[in-house]
């Protein structure tokens, strides 16, 4: 769960961060290339003034320091002017040569040779602005032209170091806020979706909780009109209707059972009746007989209703704890006699006390019925073995023999009600109460033949372990 | 002794009553809670048995209404619901016992009898029990026939015991299963007769009087003079 709040807002931000940076890329263009048309524009201007001065102004002695003068005024009126250390000089360049031979005329620092040597080397295209890399300059100058009637060229270079100091502070404030902003939001969705799944993971566990034990608790709602707290709503809802159909299934069960059983008692009593006054001995024999398979139909009827219940994870329990190692021990005690008799061997093989939650009566009867099984069936001088396991939160109870083993034709749908071995009288429903009883606690059911021949019946149930935390975190959900 | 049996379905009243009768109580019959509460206000019953589907009002309401209200008669409680709930378990503590239909008739007044005899010998904390010539020493968990002690199995001891203490009366298999071996269960093998047998091979030896009689079909009974 945390690892999927984890990659959600690690997609978010990184989907956010691609998107302010893309916004950001588009605006640092635009300002880009605002700053340059305005210094573009400064230049086009002022080398159009400079133009002006040189043509008007007569080529006397003056003429030199009248033009530099100009060009020193034009300097101070520099676009984007940073109010840095560095003075002007060396930010501007004015320049007068022909196509060939020195500068005519030259302001700026240095002598303006290299500035003349680059200008040359760059081949201009028309009126506009262009760039040139001086030597000694690390930022290059932008330079605007214009023809002078001596045939010579008037050059205004520009550095484009304020333009690029605009334009780096630009970046550096944009990418701290940035950082910041991609940080703290993802520390935002980070936390909004962990506190969002932690709801979802609260409620699976509550669900889950709920499908193994009782159907009255109910998932915890947020109360808030979102989609987790919708979630939790329809969960309850459909938790009431599956209680309501539980509730149902036992209703119709119990009065099926209630149906059943008041004629059966009655017929039952009649029968008793009859017998307890004076019958001949073949009439009591008949009743006697009607009894037993009287008998036997109700048993059939309690527990196909229990295989009912049970298949629709509908059984009541009254879970208590118990050790298994000493239920065993309480079973063999009634059945090892009745073994020996029939010259069947047993043998329990435990490391001692197995602590489960589960209904004694329900486990009694599943162990039961897999000691009558090996009764009825097994021929004499086999012996059952029984091996009492744990691993880490289930214990294992395996019942082997070495006796004929499953049918083939039965062993695939041991577990479905109704089948049965070619030769049992029973109704074929002890191992699928079996079945219906584990799987109920939480538990598995394997059959199978040995290998070196017999059968092998083996279940798992929950330890208590378990079994206690989850029944307080019940409570705990309960309360809340 | 005198017994109410609260029962609406009229077919099972009549043989229950009927039964009980020629077991030798006097029986009254109610319909209803309502009928059996006026019944128990004008006569003092020895024993109760209650059907838990009444048509006016559950079973279990009726007994501790009547507990509330100082009865405290024996209760055997009669179901045809499938499970009980913790409540006829908490009855069930409290020295009443139940039944779940259909049941044998016979059954009914082993646990009749057995509740009875419950509450009019409250003290059964005698150190040594005396059936014919066998005596028990409960102390000791030893039992001797005539002047042979009878070599037990703790399990085998348990069982005697519990027969001991219900001399005379019909013990059923399904009781035995309850009380000695603390399951309900309806085992469809003869587990609990093997018991038996062994135990009435060392206790019948030949040229003694036998003393555990089976009933077919209902159960056993320890001779009691």
């Amino acid at each position: 769960m945390r690892s999927a709040a984890w990659r959600i807002s690690l997609w978010a931000s990184l989907a956010f961060a691609l998107g302010t940076m893309l916004v950001f890329f588009m605006l640092h263009r635009f300002v880009a290339s605002d700053i340059q048309s305005r210094s573009d524009a400064w230049l086009a201007g002022e080398v159009k003034v400079l133009g002006d001065v040189a043509e008007r102004t007569p080529k006397d002695r003056l003429y030199s320091r009248v033009v530099s003068e100009v060009a020193e005024l034009a300097s101070r009126e520099v676009p984007n002017r940073r109010r840095s250390c560095e003075s002007e000089t060396g930010s501007v360049f004015f320049l007068q040569a022909g196509d060939s031979g020195p500068a005519k005329l030259w302001v700026g620092s240095g002598d303006g040779s290299a500035n003349l040597l680059a200008i040359r080397s760059t081949k201009a295209l028309g009126d506009a602005p262009y760039d040139i890399r001086v030597e000694g300059f690390s930022v290059p100058f932008r330079v605007a032209t214009v023809r002078v009637e001596d045939g010579s060229h008037i050059y205004l270079g520009l550095s484009e170091r304020d333009e690029l100091l605009v334009l780096r502070s630009l970046r550096i404030r944009f990418l701290t806020l940035w950082l910041a902003i991609v940080l703290l939001g993802f520390v935002i969705v980070f936390y909004a979706t962990r506190r969002m799944l932690g709801h979802v993971r609260e409620i699976t566990e509550a669900a889950s909780r709920i499908g193994q034990s009782d159907l009255s608790s109910r998932v915890p709602s947020t109360g808030a009109n979102d989609e987790v707290g919708h979630l939790a709503r329809t969960l309850n809802h459909m938790l009431d209707r599956i209680e309501s159909t539980v509730h149902q299934l036992h209703t119709i069960t119990d009065s099926l059972a209630h149906d059943l059983r008041s004629p059966l008692t009655a017929i039952r009593g009649k029968l008793e009746t009859a017998l307890s006054s004076d019958v001949r001995v073949d009439q009591a024999e008949t009743i006697v007989s009607a009894i037993d398979e009287l008998d036997r139909l109700t048993d059939f009827l309690n527990t196909s209703l229990d295989v009912a219940e049970a298949k629709a994870d509908a059984l009541r329990l009254s879970r208590t704890e118990i050790d298994l190692d000493k239920l065993v021990r309480g079973m063999l005690d009634l059945y090892e006699p009745c073994m020996n008799e029939k010259g069947l061997g047993v043998q329990f093989r435990s490391s001692g006390s197995v602590k489960v939650l589960a209904d004694p009566a329900l486990l009694h009867r599943v162990i039961a019925n897999l000691l009558d099984n090996e009764l009825k069936h097994l021929p004499a001088s086999c012996t059952v073995y029984l091996l009492l396991q744990t691993d880490e939160d289930m214990a294992m109870l395996t019942l082997e023999d070495n006796g004929p083993g499953f049918d083939a034709d039965v062993r695939r749908q041991l577990f479905e009600r109704g089948v049965k071995g070619r030769d049992s009288r029973g109704h074929g429903l002890g191992l699928a109460f079996v079945e219906a009883v584990v799987r109920v606690h939480g538990g598995s059911v394997m059959a199978a033949n040995r290998s070196e021949g017999g059968a092998r019946l083996s279940f798992t149930l929950p330890m208590w372990k378990i079994a206690t935390e989850q029944g307080s975190d019940s409570l705990v959900m309960a309360k809340g | 002794m005198r017994l109410l049996l609260v029962e609406d379905e009229p077919e099972i009243q009549s043989f229950v009553k009927q039964s009980l009768v020629r077991a030798g109580y006097e029986v009254d019959t109610a319909e209803d809670g309502k009928a059996a509460t006026q019944m128990v206000s004008r006569h003092a019953y020895h024993g109760l048995i209650v059907d838990l589907g009444l048509p006016d009002q559950d079973g279990i309401d009726l007994i501790l209404k009547l507990r509330k209200s100082g009865v405290t008669s024996p209760v055997l409680i009669l179901s045809a619901r499938r499970s009980e709930d913790d409540r006829v378990k908490g009855l069930e503590l409290g020295g009443d016992d139940y039944l779940t239909k259909p049941f044998a008739v016979a059954e009914l007044i082993a646990r009749m009898r057995n509740l009875l005899r419950r509450n009019s010998l409250q003290a059964e904390d005698a150190t040594r029990i005396r059936v014919c010539d066998l005596e028990l020493d409960i102390r000791k968990r030893r039992a001797t026939r005539g002047d042979e002690v009878l070599n037990l199995t703790p399990q085998e001891y348990v069982l005697l015991e519990y027969l001991c203490r219900h001399a005379g009366r019909v013990v059923t298999r399904s009781m035995l299963l309850a009380e000695v071996w603390g399951m309900r269960i309806v085992p469809d093998t003869n587990v609990v007769d093997v018991h038996i047998y062994r135990l009435r091979g060392k206790i019948d030896t030949a040229g003694r009087e036998p003393l555990i009689k089976t009933l077919r079909g209902i159960g056993y009974v320890l001779k009691s003079t």
